[in-house]
C-alpha cells in the first residue's frame, strides 16, 4: 500500500506548542524554517506572530474552515504581494486539521464538520473556487468565510480507517517562497477552465501545492469536478484515493527557479558519435520511454502565473509534442469534452503524463469505467513509413486500454511486413473477437487498482523492439515458409472464388524496411590533417584503418599470364638441364660401367642429346632451331647458361644450327640482355662452333646476324653481339688468308656482307658500340681488304684496332 | 489487442494473473504488471506456491521481478475456473515442514543409493547444479 510519505525525518524538529501537531505539517514547517520559506527573523518572534494569528483566526473566523483562511493565506503564498502573514501562519491551522491518521470525525473546525455528511460535490466545488487566491482575496475574509463553510471534508471522511490520506492536509499551504503547484487543468474540465478564464478576474492561480488534493507532483486530486465526483462517488478512483491515498509531495528541494530537481530525469544520454553533440533526437533502442513532459503545464503556468512551477524537468521531445495545450487534444477528445463534460474526467491532454505511475494507472482505470463504451480513443497515428525509435506521436492523452473497446481494428503501420493476407485474416479475427471480449475484460480491469502500470507507450516500446527484430530486407530469405504459406493460401482463395471478389486478389505492396547503413564517418575539420575519431558506445574505436585495394581483373590476368609463362620457361629449362646433366655425366658413368652395359649407356646418351636438341628445334625442320623456343629459353638467364653448356655436347651440325638460331635472334636477345650481359657465356662455345664452320655456313651466319635493316646496330650494342661479329669476321679472314681456295669469295655474299658490316660499323655512333670481349687480331687485315685507307683509319680508331695487332 | 498481429507477445498478458515456473523449480503466482523485451517479468501480489504431494502452501512475497532467462514457463490463470479439489491448501508452516521432510527423505534415499553403489564399486558423479556449465 502506498503510505503517504511519513515525515519522520522531520520529527527532529522541535514541535512548537500549538504549532505543529501533525506530522504532515512538519514538512511545511521544515521548509519554512530552512527552505525558501524561511525568514531570517528570530523564530521565536515568528512563533509569537503565528500564535497570534492563530488566535485571531480562530476567533475571527469562528466556524471558518481552515480552508478559508487557508485559501486566503494561499493567496499570500504567491509571490504577488499579499499582506497576509507568511505562510507559516497557516501552520497553526494544521492544529485544527486532523492528522491523516486521526479519525476524521475529530476534525475540529465545526465549519468543516457540518460538511461532514453533506454534499460532497458542492463542497468540493467550493474548495476549488476557494482555492483560487484571487477569488479569495477578492472575497476578503468574509468571502473566505463563506467559502469555508462550504468547505468539504475530505472525501475520505466517511472512511474513518483511512489513514494515508493527505486530504485533510489541504492546509499545508505553500510557504511564501514556494511556488504553488501548478494549476491543474486537472482540477477543472477544460470548459470550466475556460469559463474561469473568461471571467477575467482571477486567472486561475495555481493551486496551492499543499492543497489537500495535492498529489505527488503537487497537483490536485485526480478528479475534482463536482459533477464527476457525484458520479464517481463510489468509483474506483475514489476507492483508490481512499485506499491508496495521495502520496505526499516529497520535501521539495528548491532551486532558484523553483524546479523540483529531485524528480528530474537524468540528462538525455548522448549517443551520437560526435563530441559533445546534443542528445540524438532519435533515441537509441535501449532507452525506455521517459515520462513525457507536460508542455501544457508549463504553458499554463506561464500564462496564468508568473511564478515558477513545480513540475518535472522537461524532456525534449519537441518533435513529438506540440507545445501548445489545446493542440494536444485530439479532435475526438475535444468533441467529447464539449459534449459531455461531466462524463469526462477533467483531465485534458497534457496532464496525464505528469502524474505518477500509480495515479496514471488509476486514472486510466477510472476512465475505463466512466467512458461510454462507444467513444473511441483517438486512432493511433501511423508510425511513419519506416521505423523510428519511438512510435509516431501517440497522443499522451490516449485514453485507457484501447483493447477494451476497440470496435474497429487498428492497423499499425509498423507491422507492415506482415503478409497482406495475414493482416487481413488477423483484422477479421480481431473484429469478431473484439465485441465479445470487451465487456468482460473492461469490467475486470477497472476493478484492479494496479492495472495499467505499464503505460501504452511502454507497451508499444516493447512491441516495437520485438518487431524490429523481425525487420528484414528480404522476407523470402528470412521467413520463407511464412511467405510461401500465405501465397498458397491466396492462390487457393483465388481459385475458390473464381474471381468473384477481385479486390482480394490485388496485391498489397507492403513497404519493406531497408536496413540502414550506420557507418561511422569520422568528423573532419576543414584544413586539418587527418580525421578526428571519437569513440562512443555505438562506434567503437577503429584500431586499424584498412583500405581495400583491389586490382582490376585485367591487370590480374595479365600478371598471371606473365608469371605463368615464366614459370613454364623455367620448367622447360629445368627439364633440359636435367637432361644436360645426364649427358655431362656420361663420361664419368661410362668409365664406371662395365663393358657390357656400355652399349646401352651409349645409346642412352645419344637419345639424351637428341632429346636436348629436339627440345630446341623446330617442329618440322630438323635443321633449324625454333625461334620461339630459343627466344623463350634464352630470355631467361638460366636458359642462356643452359645453351652455353649445351652446345658443346651437340653434334656439330646441330650445334651450328643452334648458333644460327642465336645469331638470328640476337637482336631480340640483345635487347633483353642489356642489363646483365649473360649472353657472354655463349662466347666460348660459339667461338668453337664458328671455328668449325664451313665458309658457306659462315656466310650464312653473318647474314643471319645482319638480318634485316637495323638489326646489326642493335647487335652491336650488345657485347656479345660485337664479339660474335668479330668472331665471324675473324674467322672469315682466317679462312681467306689461310686457305687460298676458300669459297668465301665465290659468291659476293661475303664481300657484300662485310661491306655492309663495315658501313654499319662506321655509321654506328661510338657510344652505342659496345666493346667486345676480345678483339681478334686479324680484323684489321680483313678490313684493309675491303675498305680504303681513310675508312680503314676511321675503323681503326673506332674499333681501336691497333695496327700492331696485325 | 493487435500489438503485433501474428506474433506471440506478452503484452496481452499484462495485468492478468499468471503462474510462472522458474528454473530453480519455484512456482510463483501473481499479476503480471510489466514486461520487457527480454521477458523480464514484474509480478504483483506474488505468491510462492509450494507443492508437496497433495498439499500446497502459499507464501506471499509481494512484488517480484523475474529475470527473463530464468523462466521455464508462464501461463495465465483463469480466475473464473474452479480451483482443483484435489489439492489441499495448508498453512505456510505446515507446507514448509512438509517440504523439509520431503527433502530429507530424498537425501536419505540418495545417500543410500550412493553407498550401495560404492559398495559395489560404482560411483556415479553427482550432477548437481545442472544449470551451471
Amino acid at each position: 500500500m502506498f503510505r503517504f510519505q511519513s515525515l519522520d525525518e522531520d520529527c527532529t524538529l522541535e514541535k512548537e506548542e500549538g504549532l505543529v501537531e501533525e506530522e504532515d505539517e512538519i514538512d511545511q514547517f521544515n521548509d519554512d524554517t530552512f527552505g525558501d520559506g524561511a525568514i531570517d527573523d528570530d523564530w521565536q518572534e515568528e512563533h509569537k506572530r503565528l500564535a497570534e494569528l492563530e488566535e485571531r483566526k480562530n476567533d475571527g473566523l469562528g466556524g471558518l474552515g481552515l480552508g478559508g483562511l487557508g485559501m486566503g493565506g494561499m493567496g499570500g503564498g504567491d509571490s504577488s504581494t499579499v499582506q497576509l502573514p507568511p505562510p507559516a501562519s497557516r501552520v497553526p491551522h494544521p492544529s485544527s486539521l486532523p492528522p491523516p491518521h486521526h479519525s476524521l470525525s475529530s476534525m475540529p473546525p465545526p465549519g468543516l464538520e457540518e460538511g461532514g455528511g453533506g454534499d460532497l460535490a458542492e463542497s468540493l466545488a467550493m474548495l476549488i473556487l476557494g482555492a483560487d487566491p484571487a477569488i479569495a482575496s477578492v472575497g476578503g475574509p468574509a468571502g473566505s468565510g463563506d467559502r469555508s463553510t462550504g468547505l468539504p471534508p475530505p472525501p475520505s471522511m466517511p472512511q474513518q480507517h483511512h489513514h494515508p490520506s493527505q486530504l485533510p492536509s489541504h492546509h499545508q499551504l505553500t510557504p511564501s517562497g514556494l511556488p504553488p503547484g501548478p494549476l491543474h487543468p486537472s482540477l477543472l474540465s477544460y470548459q470550466q477552465h475556460q469559463h474561469l478564464l473568461r471571467r477575467g478576474g482571477a486567472p486561475m492561480q495555481q493551486m496551492n501545492s499543499h492543497n489537500i488534493w495535492e498529489n505527488n507532483m503537487g497537483f490536485g486530486p485526480v478528479s475534482v469536478t463536482p459533477g464527476l465526483i457525484t458520479q464517481m462517488e463510489d468509483s474506483p478512483l475514489m476507492s483508490i484515493i481512499k485506499e491508496v491515498g495521495l502520496p505526499n509531495r516529497p520535501p521539495p528541494v528548491m532551486s532558484e527557479d523553483g524546479r523540483d530537481f529531485s524528480e528530474r530525469a537524468p540528462p538525455p544520454r548522448s549517443s551520437s558519435p560526435v563530441i559533445g553533440s546534443p542528445p540524438v533526437r532519435a533515441v537509441p533502442i535501449g532507452t525506455p520511454p521517459k515520462q513525457p513532459m507536460s508542455h501544457a503545464m508549463n504553458h499554463q503556468q506561464q500564462i496564468h502565473h508568473p511564478t515558477t512551477v513545480h513540475v518535472r524537468a522537461p524532456v525534449h521531445h519537441q518533435h513529438r509534442y506540440p507545445p501548445s495545450f489545446p493542440e494536444r487534444i485530439s479532435p475526438n477528445t475535444l468533441l467529447n469534452m464539449a459534449n459531455s463534460p461531466l462524463c469526462r474526467p477533467p483531465f485534458p491532454a497534457g496532464v496525464g503524463p505528469v502524474l505518477s505511475q500509480i495515479q496514471r494507472a488509476q486514472m486510466l482505470n477510472s476512465q475505463v469505467a466512466g467512458f461510454p463504451r462507444g467513444c473511441q480513443g483517438p486512432p493511433l497515428l501511423p508510425g511513419g513509413g519506416g521505423f523510428r525509435p519511438f512510435f509516431g506521436q501517440p497522443p499522451p492523452h490516449r485514453m485507457g486500454p484501447h483493447h477494451n473497446h476497440v470496435p474497429c481494428p487498428i492497423i499499425r503501420h509498423n507491422t507492415t511486413h506482415l503478409h497482406p493476407q495475414h493482416r487481413r485474416m488477423l483484422t477479421q479475427r480481431m473484429q469478431s473477437r473484439g465485441g465479445e471480449r470487451g465487456g468482460r475484460v473492461g469490467d475486470w480491469r477497472s476493478r484492479d487498482p494496479y492495472s495499467n502500470l505499464m503505460t501504452q507507450r511502454e507497451k508499444e516500446w516493447v512491441a516495437k523492439i520485438q518487431m524490429m527484430q523481425l525487420q528484414s530486407t528480404d522476407p523470402y530469405l528470412d521467413d520463407y515458409y511464412y511467405q510461401n504459406y500465405f501465397e498458397k493460401m491466396e492462390k487457393r482463395q483465388e481459385r475458390d472464388r473464381d474471381g468473384v471478389r477481385k479486390e482480394h486478389t490485388t496485391k498489397l505492396i507492403t513497404p519493406q524496411v531497408a536496413k540502414l547503413e550506420h557507418t561511422y564517418r569520422p568528423v573532419q575539420f576543414a584544413g586539418s590533417l587527418g580525421k578526428l575519431t571519437v569513440s562512443s558506445v555505438n562506434n567503437p574505436r577503429k584500431m586499424i584503418d584498412t583500405v581495400v585495394t583491389s586490382r582490376t581483373d585485367d591487370e590480374e590476368k595479365r600478371e598471371k599470364q606473365v608469371w605463368n609463362k615464366r614459370r613454364q620457361i623455367l620448367y622447360t629449362v629445368e627439364k633440359m638441364y636435367s637432361l644436360l646433366l645426364e649427358v655431362q655425366d656420361f663420361e664419368k658413368r661410362f668409365m664406371q660401367t662395365p663393358e657390357e652395359q656400355r652399349e646401352t649407356l651409349l645409346e642412352q646418351h645419344k637419345t639424351h642429346t637428341l632429346q636436348l636438341y629436339a627440345s630446341l628445334k623446330e617442329k618440322e625442320w630438323d635443321d633449324r632451331v625454333s625461334d620461339e623456343q630459343c627466344l623463350l629459353i634464352m630470355s631467361v638467364r638460366k636458359g642462356k647458361r643452359l645453351i652455353s653448356r649445351l652446345i658443346p655436347f651437340l653434334p656439330p651440325l646441330q650445334a651450328a644450327t643452334v648458333v644460327m638460331g642465336i645469331a638470328r635472334n640476337l637482336h631480340a636477345l640483345a635487347k633483353k640482355d642489356k642489363q646483365d650481359q649473360a649472353l657472354c657465356w655463349l662466347v666460348e662455345p660459339v667461338a668453337v662452333v664458328i671455328s668449325s664452320l664451313s665458309s658457306a655456313a659462315l656466310t650464312d651466319l653473318l647474314q643471319e646476324l645482319q638480318g634485316s635493316e637495323g638489326q646489326l646496330s642493335k647487335v652491336l650494342q650488345n657485347k656479345f653481339g660485337v664479339t660474335l661479329l668479330y668472331l665471324i669476321l675473324s674467322e672469315g679472314e682466317r679462312m681467306q688468308s689461310s686457305d687460298l681456295n676458300c669459297q668465301l669469295m665465290d659468291d659476293n655474299r661475303w664481300t657484300e656482307l662485310v661491306f655492309s658490316v663495315t658501313r654499319e660499323l662506321l655509321n654506328v655512333p661510338p657510344s652505342s658500340l659496345s666493346p667486345p670481349l676480345f678483339t681478334p687480331p686479324n680484323l684489321l687485315s680483313l678490313f684493309s681488304r675491303y675498305v680504303d685507307r681513310q675508312r680503314l683509319e676511321l675503323l681503326q680508331e673506332k674499333l681501336q684496332i691497333s695496327a700492331l695487332s696485325r | 489487442m493487435n500489438y503485433m498481429p501474428g506474433t506471440a507477445s506478452l503484452i496481452d498478458d499484462i495485468d492478468k494473473k499468471h503462474l510462472v515456473l522458474l528454473r530453480d523449480g519455484r512456482t510463483l503466482i501473481g499479476f503480471l504488471r510489466s514486461i520487457d523485451q527480454f521477458a523480464n517479468l514484474v509480478f504483483h501480489q506474488t505468491v510462492e506456491r509450494i507443492h508437496v504431494g497433495k498439499k500446497f502452501g502459499d507464501i506471499p512475497r509481494g512484488i517480484f521481478i523475474v529475470r527473463g532467462e530464468n523462466v521455464v514457463l508462464l501461463g495465465e490463470i483463469d480466475v473464473d475456473k474452479l480451483c482443483d479439489n484435489v489439492l489441499q491448501q495448508v498453512s505456510i508452516e505446515e507446507i514448509l515442514e512438509e517440504q523439509r521432510l520431503q527433502q530429507q527423505a530424498k537425501q536419505k534415499t540418495e545417500k543410500a543409493k550412493v553407498t550401495a553403489l560404492k559398495d559395489r564399486g560404482l560411483s556415479i558423479p553427482k550432477a548437481d547444479n545442472l544449470d551451471e556449465y
